[in-house]
């Protein structure tokens, strides 16, 4: 058996590097969309350089964040397949929710909530994407499609914000160490066997 | 200093000669900048509003039981006593309702997203590539704050365009439209959509049954999805935002962290 001292690689270079690049572009079109979002926020507007600055650049973070998630879909998506085991888990997801886990299937490399969590941010960045194109260039986009767009891109950027909040509470707080993994790449065995144990098993059946 | 009245423009299109004098008073009060635009195969001087264009006469022909008739209608914006624009601004100060009713836009504010744009009813609002900033009529809000009617109002020759109190104007456009009337302009009417809680451009129409026929939205109102937008969404989604933050913080303080330890057993 291993060591508690011991490191488990949890995440490359490059996935820590796509998780950061995506995070910090999401923040900023999330920031500075919701200075956009109602004249009550625009005050966030002048954190990132004022109003005309906020609208110029925030299609292009939301173009830059688009790609990097692009990216991440393409090294993650064959691991985010939902299976039977994360059906399960998901139906009883609010016991994982209070600690009270017994007969919960067991989190591969990735549990089911984050898988959840990548499939939605991967509809909602297409979501996102299609629909803010239209209110980037108001005056040379049809009227019908400009009035979808008011409802798509705010409804989509919601839910999407709304499932960050949850995930960075679940990568700092709510699971510690889960962000060394994120930050150094490395976790104790320890904490992945009690946390993605098939994953665990499978790392120390080679 | 008594009270500040709400004031309004009166558009009588039976009495308009489509002399365009309104248009170039406009541009030159305005400083424009003025590029022709022409549109082909008609008298109107451009196809549409532009930034650096406020104030369009539309000519719009047509011909009805054999008989051919010119529409002339000055188009501009509607000062609208909801206005659309100012529901969809998030840059606040950027579009402003003045005492006397009038709907302006300050550049030094507006930020060029162009929201007002798409909610607007009327399609007014026009954003300039060069300032990145949208612009329209302001009832010459730097005349009348001094006392002087707007530029158009001056320079028309017919006096199919009058400025002043709305109520007295409202009036003026009553008896007008009921004056048509008698002399046998059957659908003679007054135009004042209430759809937008009525507008302070106020037109008389020899055909008020059918608006559109000079290039009038019917029945205009500020878009649904704008509503919504601006209304309920903007609730949910706050719900949704502070729910997730004070959601996690209790979470926290009522179950605490999943430490790997206790799990193991």
């Amino acid at each position: 058996m291993p060591k508690i001292e011991e490191k488990i690689d949890r995440f490359s270079f490059t996935e820590r590097a796509t998780h950061w690049l995506s995070a910090l572009s999401f923040l900023y079109a999330a920031f500075t969309g919701l200075a956009l979002w109602s004249p009550r926020l625009f005050w966030l507007a002048s954190v990132f350089g004022g109003g005309e600055t906020v609208r110029g650049w925030h299609p292009w973070g939301g173009i830059f964040f688009a790609l990097v998630l692009g990216f991440m879909f393409r090294n993650w998506a064959r691991q985010m397949r939902i299976d039977a085991d994360d059906r399960i888990w998901l139906r009883q997801a609010h016991r994982y929710a209070v600690h009270d886990e017994t007969g919960l299937p067991e989190a591969g490399r990735f549990n089911a909530g984050q898988k959840i969590l990548f499939w939605v941010q991967s509809v909602n960045t297409i979501l996102l994407l299609s629909s803010g194109v239209f209110l980037w260039f108001p005056e040379r986009m049809p009227r019908s499609f400009r009035l979808a767009a008011i409802l798509i891109h705010p409804s989509a950027a919601v839910v999407s914000i709304g499932a960050i909040i949850v995930h960075i509470y679940m990568g700092t707080a709510a699971v510690p160490e889960a962000f060394r993994g994120m930050i150094q790449g490395w976790v104790r065995p320890g904490w992945a066997a009690s946390h993605h144990p098939k994953w665990y098993r499978e790392i120390f059946k080679r | 200093m008594g009270k500040t009245h709400t004031v309004a423009k009166l558009i009588d299109t039976t009495t308009c000669i489509g002399c365009k004098a309104c248009e170039v008073a406009c541009q030159e009060w305005n400083d424009q900048e003025f590029t022709v635009g022409g549109a082909g195969g008609s008298y109107q001087t451009m196809p549409d509003l532009a930034h650096n264009f406020w104030n369009l006469i539309k000519f719009h022909e047509e011909e009805r039981d054999g008989k051919m008739s010119w529409l002339m209608a000055k188009y501009q914006c509607m000062h609208c006593f909801d206005p659309g624009c100012l529901r969809a601004c998030p840059a606040p100060g950027a579009i402003v309702v003045l005492d006397n009713g009038i709907v302006d836009f300050n550049h030094q504010n507006c930020i060029g997203c162009g929201y007002c744009i798409t909610g607007c009813p009327f399609d007014v609002p026009r954003l300039s590539p060069k300032t990145n900033k949208v612009y329209k009529c302001t009832l010459c809000s730097d005349r009348t704050a001094v006392g002087l009617e707007p530029a158009c109002i001056k320079a028309c020759p017919t006096n199919c365009l009058s400025f002043g109190r709305r109520e007295d104007l409202l009036d003026r456009a009553e008896s007008r439209a009921e004056q048509l009337r008698s002399t046998g302009v059957q659908q003679a009417g007054v135009y004042n959509p209430p759809g937008v809680g009525g507008t302070n451009v106020i037109y008389v129409l020899a055909h008020a049954d059918r608006p559109e026929s000079y290039g009038l939205p019917r029945d205009p109102v500020i878009p649904w999805t704008v509503w919504l937008w601006k209304g309920p969404l903007k609730w949910l989604g706050n719900a949704v935002l502070l729910g997730g933050i004070l959601g996690t913080f209790f979470h926290y303080l009522r179950y605490g962290p999943r430490r790997y330890q206790d799990a193991k057993d």
